[in-house]
């Protein structure tokens, strides 16, 4: 039989990130002491005032995070990650704006620079922006706020009399924090994140969107968002994150709670654009009732650890969930991500596309878990997951697993490990294209499934971001 | 009764998941080993770089377990006509650890066959470590077709070096708590595995397989086809993996497996992993896990064809399967044993008759 010749490679170049890779000084910030402490965790909620209740939960998540391990047969790994070096409260001496020119310059700067502001003028419902471990601005159009919408910070929900008793009945329970270690300790330390509430049969046209941005060094962003849309309620709500690259570890341990109510839709899309020093170990999870639909789109680019499975329960009889992802692991990261769909509902349907592209050394591993329950009667579920090698220094792994406990129910998956094919790189190159052309063509339409079910600005931003890890990749 | 030891760790897949699945592993309560004092035969060190689907805790065991090895050498370029046959009778909770050497150019049948009931639970077990050589081809055929009260352990390795063919049919046919392992190393440039595997578990059956084709040499290639029936209560777990390692530049690697679910209260388990570390590869997975559609049904009612008597035929053709493909008398007999037992010996004995191993008169 003949062998396949060797192909030749060139060296790939440094890409330029400074779109999102710039700093702000700290100066004047309040910075709690590296390291995890009773003190610490009394001193978040006391900066918040908080019920007792929250005070209480905290103490006991902390005692949680110092007993749980992380499982040591699967997963990245996080030794590099040391909390006695991780402070998990930053927050800039600012209050919460709701109008741009309140924000401090440095920080209206960052958000300028990341286009929040006018993504918020052009096409959003609302803007929550974050910056280290507080809500820095905040704001929602008038028209939304008259159809009875909600959409506030977890603290502000917490100080309404109306909505602390909301946040009461569902803060926590689909997220348990005996889920794992990061998910107790971000019980422990949570600060910042959203409160949305989408009244019964309130259709919102516009996304709201919340932005995370990390500027600290050596800190921790473990923000809470907690979603409500209620019955036959429609919602678009967009994530995306940034933070500036560092040489110590920083660490998002964020937790997104979303209860999408018989007949409703949720659509949560999330751009994460950690830097590569972010140990990203979030965890977000969504319950769905009867008729209802919630959908994931999510693009995974920065960090350099990740855990990321976000996870749908389809509660609900005839439910149903779409995720759609991609990931892109370049050198130095190791990025863990995938998703869990749990069927319990019958006739509930998942349907499960990702795409993972692996390159300068990057470790992509995709995980997922599907499990139809015994009383789920005809649910369906399908996975498929590609990944594209772009160089022999890569590494890409798929690992799903199913577990299936009703006789009536179907599932179906495939999954394929591949390359670029030279014959592919040949005609384009022929069309007049250069290599690093042809190459960036071919993974843009690789990604173009997870592209096309973004908004047209964040789809911009994610080819945007598949241009910027493709520079210079000759392979 | 005799001590027993746990070994907690059989079948590990190359790539773990989350623990909480249970999918990672299975436990087996195993009797405590009882042969002290004697010199046993050893297999040549040869075979200890093996490594074996079962995982080395409970390759160790059944190394210890057995008492004695069988260590068979098929010469270079020979084509040896008789199978290598390793007998296992459930009854007897019979241990066996063999070793295999198929040298360069040889070609040779190796035949595993489980049977038999046990009164008392028993277990029995089997660890076979086969080397080929460069251009050895291999033809394995397991066949595990334990009745009620037996539990067993089966676990292969193969190591093929350049231009090994490698040919695996595996049946599971029955038995309590079965746990199968087989890890394929295609170490060799051009080394291929080709492995189909049949099952059925019905009743309160466990059925535990661990798949795991390494490809280290360039262009490799590994074809896993799997396909099987889950009626009433039974469980399986199936963990299958295509490691494509650095290095093994041009290999491609498929698995596919097609699961029928019968039962009620089954408990599929499926955990299809591709591992790459190479970018010149290809590596390909599918699965279909479901029951016979109403379409289906519906198509054969209308021939006069039941649902039973539909979920009867595709039990049936496994059973076939496994006796057409059985090599000589004792795996033959094994699957005809338990096809009785299964499909009642009215079936049995036409599904002898239908392959021409029984004549009128006579039993199957």
């Amino acid at each position: 039989m003949s062998e396949t010749p060797e192909r030749k490679r060139s060296e790939v170049a440094d890409v330029d990130r400074s779109l999102y890779d710039f700093v702000m000084p700290e100066e004047g910030y309040e910075r709690y002491d590296d390291g995890l402490t009773p003190d610490i965790v009394r001193a978040i909620s006391a900066k918040k005032d908080e019920p007792q209740w929250m005070l209480d939960l905290r103490l006991k998540a902390l005692d949680t995070f110092h007993e749980m391990r992380m499982a040591d047969n699967w997963g990245p790994d996080t030794s590099g990650l040391d909390m006695d070096h991780i402070s998990t409260y930053v927050s800039p001496k600012t209050k919460q704006a709701r109008n741009w020119d309140e924000v401090p310059e440095d920080i209206k700067t960052t958000f300028e620079r990341l286009g929040i502001p006018e993504a918020e003028r052009e096409s959003l419902a609302g803007v929550g922006a974050q910056y280290d471990s507080e809500i820095v601005y905040h704001n929602m159009r008038e028209e939304v706020a008259e159809q009875g919408v909600i959409y506030s910070t977890i603290e502000d929900a917490l100080h309404d009399p109306k909505w602390e008793p909301v946040v009461h009945q569902y803060f926590g329970t689909l997220i348990p924090m005996r889920d794992h270690k990061f998910a107790a300790l971000h019980y422990a330390v949570w600060s910042g994140g959203s409160f949305v509430y989408v009244p019964e049969g309130v259709s919102l046209s516009y996304p709201l969107q919340s932005y995370f941005r990390l500027n600290a060094s050596g800190a921790g962003q473990f923000e809470h968002t907690l979603i409500i849309v209620e019955p036959g309620a429609d919602l678009h709500f967009i994530e995306g994150c940034s933070a500036p690259k560092y040489y110590e570890a920083n660490l998002h341990a964020g937790a997104v709670e979303l209860f999408v109510k018989d007949h409703a839709h949720l659509r949560y899309s999330t751009i994460e654009n950690w830097s590569k020093n972010m140990f990203n170990l979030n965890t977000k999870r969504a319950t769905v009732g009867a008729d209802a639909k919630m959908e994931w789109v999510s693009g995974s680019f920065g960090s350099h650890v990740s855990y990321l499975y976000p996870t749908t329960i389809l509660a609900g009889a005839r439910s149903s969930c779409e995720f759609t992802g991609i990931t892109f692991a370049g050198a130095t990261q190791d990025l863990d991500t995938g998703c869990k769909v749990i069927l319990n509902g019958a006739d509930t349907t998942a349907s499960v596309d990702t795409k993972s592209i692996s390159k300068d050394g990057g470790v992509n591993t995709f995980r997922s878990s599907v499990v139809i329950g015994r009383k789920a009667d005809r649910a369906r579920a399908t996975v498929s997951c590609s990944s594209l090698m772009l160089d022999d220094i890569s590494r890409s792994d798929t690992i799903p697993a199913m577990d299936v406990r009703n006789a009536t129910a179907s599932v179906g998956h495939e999954a394929t490990i591949g390359r670029i094919s030279d014959d592919t790189i040949l005609y384009l190159m022929s069309r007049g294209c250069s290599e690093a052309e042809a190459r960036t063509m071919v993974v843009n339409g690789f990604a173009n499934p997870v592209s096309k079910e973004l908004p047209l600005e964040y789809a911009v931003e994610m080819n945007n971001l598949i241009k910027l890890e493709m520079e210079g990749a000759i392979g | 009764m005799a001590a027993t030891k746990t070994l907690a760790h059989v079948n590990v897949p190359a790539a773990q998941t989350w623990n909480y699945l249970r999918i990672n592993d299975i436990s087996f309560e195993v009797p405590v080993p009882t042969t002290k004092g004697e010199v046993l035969a050893r297999l040549p060190r040869l075979f200890d770089a093996v490594e074996t689907g079962v995982g080395a805790e409970a390759a160790s065991w059944i190394v210890s377990a057995s008492g004695d090895s069988r260590y068979v050498e098929v010469k270079a370029g020979t084509h040896r006509a008789e199978p290598i046959v390793i007998d296992i009778d459930a009854a007897t909770g019979d241990v066996r650890d063999t070793g295999v050497l198929v040298r360069e150019g040889a070609e040779a049948t190796v035949v595993v066959a489980a049977h038999g009931h046990a009164d008392e639970p028993s277990t029995s077990a089997s660890l076979l470590r086969i080397v080929a050589e460069r251009d050895a081809v291999v033809h394995l055929v397991e066949i595990v077709a334990l009745g009620k009260g037996a539990q067993h352990l089966e676990g292969v390795g193969i190591d093929a070096a350049d231009g090994a063919l490698i040919e695996v049919r595996q049946y599971a046919l029955g038995g309590d708590k079965v746990a199968v392992g087989i890890c394929t190393n295609l170490a060799g440039r051009s080394a291929r595995l080709v492995h189909d595997m049949r099952y059925i578990a019905s009743g309160s059956e466990q059925l535990d397989v661990n798949h795991l084709a390494r490809q280290r040499g360039r262009n490799t290639r590994s074809e896993i086809v799997t396909s099987g029936i889950l009626a009433d209560s039974a469980k399986k777990t199936m963990r299958e993996t295509i490691d494509l390692i650095h290095g093994a530049k041009g290999a491609t690697g498929n698995e596919i497996e097609t699961v029928l679910v019968t039962g009620d209260n089954i408990v599929n388990k499926t955990l299809p992993t591709i591992l790459c570390d190479e970018d010149d590869v290809a590596g390909n997975h599918g699965a279909s896990i479901g029951s016979v559609s109403p379409e289906q049904l519906g198509y054969l009612a209308d021939r006069g064809i039941s649902t039973t008597e539909a979920e009867a035929l595709f039990a049936r053709a496994i059973f076939d399967d496994a006796v057409i493909h059985a090599p000589e008398a004792i795996s033959r007999a094994a699957a005809l044993s338990r096809a009785e037992e299964v499909l009642g010996s009215e079936i049995a004995r036409d599904v002898a008759e239908g392959l021409g191993l029984v004549t009128d008169g006579e039993d199957a």
